[in-house]
């Protein structure tokens, strides 16, 4: 399971900010409700202050002067109940419920005090004032259910909800937006990377300015720029030791024909140099697959190398060649060729010509025919092989391309010969699709090179 | 025919002589671009074998010293590097054609010989092949002693094919040769003429193969 960057972003930043936005929305309700209720129990706490200049001492003992009207509007409360008592020290009700819960007889004078409690079954809040009056103390309580304050608390409450909620959305989206934008880089070098064709060595682009990325991705080239020089190197030395085998090759060649005509009477000398020569061809051959294979390796190839080329043209400058060869099987080698434009390497085109026109030439039985075309359909340039030879079963098909892997054994050849071709046909992003000839013998090699303009 | 062989391996340069003079040529061989500046001032040599890969100066390098002396003696030109390149570089050069290492003894002999005939044509106008013989300045051709009528076309097609003995050659290329300017051919007519050419020349022991779908290569019979 990996890890993620963006998610690690995420949960660090998201979860605490968060809990801090809690934390805060509860700070909030705090502010507002304790204001609240401190205004209600003032309004509460004033029904009891309204009663103490009522109050007046009559033999002595606390007596108040409440007419009933003033009583009622004392009262008055859209929405809750008011309850009221005086009562003295005692217990003795003067005025009010007698139901009032007993209150505290700890209270200052003049100091009201506030608490929660329980009248005929519901809950209330009640405010105790201790008064005096002359000399004899008195315990004024007033009390009211809860409903306005549950609704104001309830208000508070919902309206925070929906603050929250909103802030909540607007937290999420900007950081996961500003995550979304600073990671950025990183999703541009990651599409750069996965848009390379395979063995692709040219260096990334970095014109990142970023403190984090830039230097990864210098790290990163300086990487491939090692990996590309031991690349370079190993072509250059294939290129050199391809180049040095054939001047000695070629004396070889030459003294071993002419040697071979000298003991022209000697059917065993003759036997010898002619093995002797198959030899040094072969070595020749294998020379020059090396030297192909190290041009057309895709992870050397630069693709802004490619120009404009007149695909028939190189086929035609083949052509030559392969009369000879042709001709020492008795092979009806022909040609089909339009105009075709594509675009390509000259080197590495030719090389992927002169390999398919080789392999069809070698797996030709004597006298078959082989024939060689290129069109252009649809846009794309197209160049066929086809020969008169055993054919490739379809198993092989895919495994042919791969390096020294031979069908047949016996047959001379180097083995390289379509590895090569499959890395000019990658060189060039074409596509290449191996069939049966038409005519059901044989086999068929079609390359697909992409379109171009012009 | 004498063949000035410039070329420093020493078994490469060696084998090269004993096939040449097998064939009777004399053959001087010189081992590096130095020297061989020098030879070929002296100017007594038919044609010219040069390696391009040499100590002192290279083949490329002799080659054109050798140009811009006015000299044109026909050069063959033999490398061990990437043939296409060296091939194009060297003809812009001043070479007349190349032959990649390791080569086959009898293309080497047919491409000295070739490089002879074409040097010979250009101080005298006939081509000579076998038993066919064309007068260039008279527009004359003789199959086995005896002259043999020709078409203007027939003749330009011929000819052409005389001048590229042993090479493979596209019908547009022919077309293109013996057409004036602006006029235009189809590939069909060049079968026409070429097929009435061999019923011509037969019995010369000179013969025109077709490849099929590409064009056409003159040459002798079984050389």
């Amino acid at each position: 399971m990996k890890t993620s960057i963006r998610l690690s972003l995420l949960r660090w930043l998201i979860l605490p900010l968060m809990a801090i936005n809690l934390c805060g929305a509860a700070m909030v309700y705090w502010l507002a409700w304790v204001p609240a209720e401190h205004a209600f129990d003032q309004g509460l706490a004033d029904s009891a202050w309204a009663l103490i200049p009522q109050l007046r001492l009559v033999d002595n003992r606390i007596d108040i002067d409440l007419p009933k009207p003033a009583e009622q509007i004392l009262r008055v409360d859209h929405t809750d109940a008011i309850y009221f008592t005086v009562r003295t020290p005692h217990g003795r009700t003067v005025a009010g419920d007698n139901d009032f819960p007993a209150m505290p007889d700890d209270s200052r004078l003049g100091e009201p005090v506030a608490y929660d409690g329980v009248m005929r079954g519901e809950r209330v809040r009640i405010v105790v004032l201790h008064a005096r009056v002359g000399e004899r103390d008195v315990y004024i309580g007033a009390a009211e259910t809860m409903h306005k304050r549950s609704t104001a608390r309830l208000e508070i409450l919902g309206t925070l909800a929906v603050m929250e909620f909103v802030v909540t959305l607007l937290l999420v989206g900007t950081i996961w937006f500003g995550i979304g934008r600073g990671l950025l880089p990183l999703d541009r070098v990651r599409h750069e990377l996965d848009a390379r064709q395979r063995d692709e060595l040219t260096p990334l682009r970095n014109d990142d300015l970023s403190a984090e990325l830039s230097p990864v991705i210098d790290a990163m080239n300086r990487l491939l720029e090692r990996v590309r020089a031991g690349a370079d190197a190993k072509q250059k030395f294939l290129a050199d030791v391809a180049h040095q085998l054939r001047t000695p090759l070629a004396g070889l060649r030459t003294q071993l024909e002419w040697l071979r005509q000298r003991v022209a009477g000697d059917t065993e000398a003759v036997d010898s140099a002619t093995q002797m020569i198959d030899t040094t061809t072969r070595m020749a051959r294998h020379t020059n697959q090396l030297l192909s294979l190290a041009r057309a390796d895709p992870s050397q190839f630069q693709f802004v190398k490619l120009e404009l080329i007149r695909l028939d043209k190189v086929i035609e400058d083949s052509v030559q060649q392969f009369v000879r060869e042709a001709d020492k099987k008795l092979i009806d080698l022909g040609f089909q060729l339009e105009p075709t434009m594509i675009a390509g390497d000259h080197f590495l085109l030719r090389d992927l010509v002169d390999n398919l026109i080789d392999n069809a030439i070698r797996y030709s039985p004597m006298r078959g025919s082989v024939t060689v075309s290129c069109r252009k359909e649809g846009g794309q340039g197209i160049l066929v092989v086809e020969d008169e030879g055993p054919g490739i079963p379809e198993m092989a098909r895919e495994m042919v391309f791969k390096r020294f892997f031979r069908i047949d054994d016996k047959a001379p050849g180097t083995g390289l010969g379509l590895a090569i071709v499959r890395d000019i046909v990658e060189d060039h992003q074409a596509a290449i699709e191996i069939g049966q000839a038409q005519g059901g013998k044989g086999t068929r090699i079609v390359v697909l090179f992409p379109p171009v303009k012009g | 025919m004498h063949v000035i062989l410039v070329e420093d391996d020493t078994l490469l340069a060696d084998g090269i002589q004993r096939v040449l003079q097998g064939y009777g040529m004399v053959v001087d061989i010189v081992r590096n671009g130095l020297n061989a500046d020098a030879v070929l001032q002296r100017g007594d040599a038919s044609v010219a074998i040069i390696d391009i890969g040499l100590p002192g100066i290279d083949g490329f390098e002799v080659v054109r010293r050798l140009r811009a002396r006015g000299n044109n003696l026909p050069v063959l030109l033999l490398t061990a590097r990437d043939a296409v390149a060296d091939r194009v570089f060297g003809l812009e050069i001043g070479g007349d054609d190349y032959l990649v290492k390791p080569f086959a003894t009898p293309e080497l002999v047919a491409r000295v010989k070739a490089l002879h005939r074409r040097g010979h044509q250009s101080q005298s106008s006939g081509i000579v092949l076998a038993g066919l013989m064309l007068d260039v300045s008279s527009r004359r051709a003789i199959a086995n002693g005896q002259p043999i009528e020709l078409s203007v076309r027939e003749w330009g097609v011929l000819e052409y094919l005389m001048r590229n003995v042993s090479r493979v050659v596209s019908k547009q290329q022919i077309i293109d040769v013996i057409l004036p300017w602006g006029e235009e051919m189809t590939p069909n007519a060049i079968e026409v003429y070429v097929s009435r050419i061999r019923t011509k020349i037969a019995a010369t022991g000179v013969m025109i193969r077709t490849i099929r779908g590409f064009g056409y290569m003159l040459e002798a019979e079984a050389d």
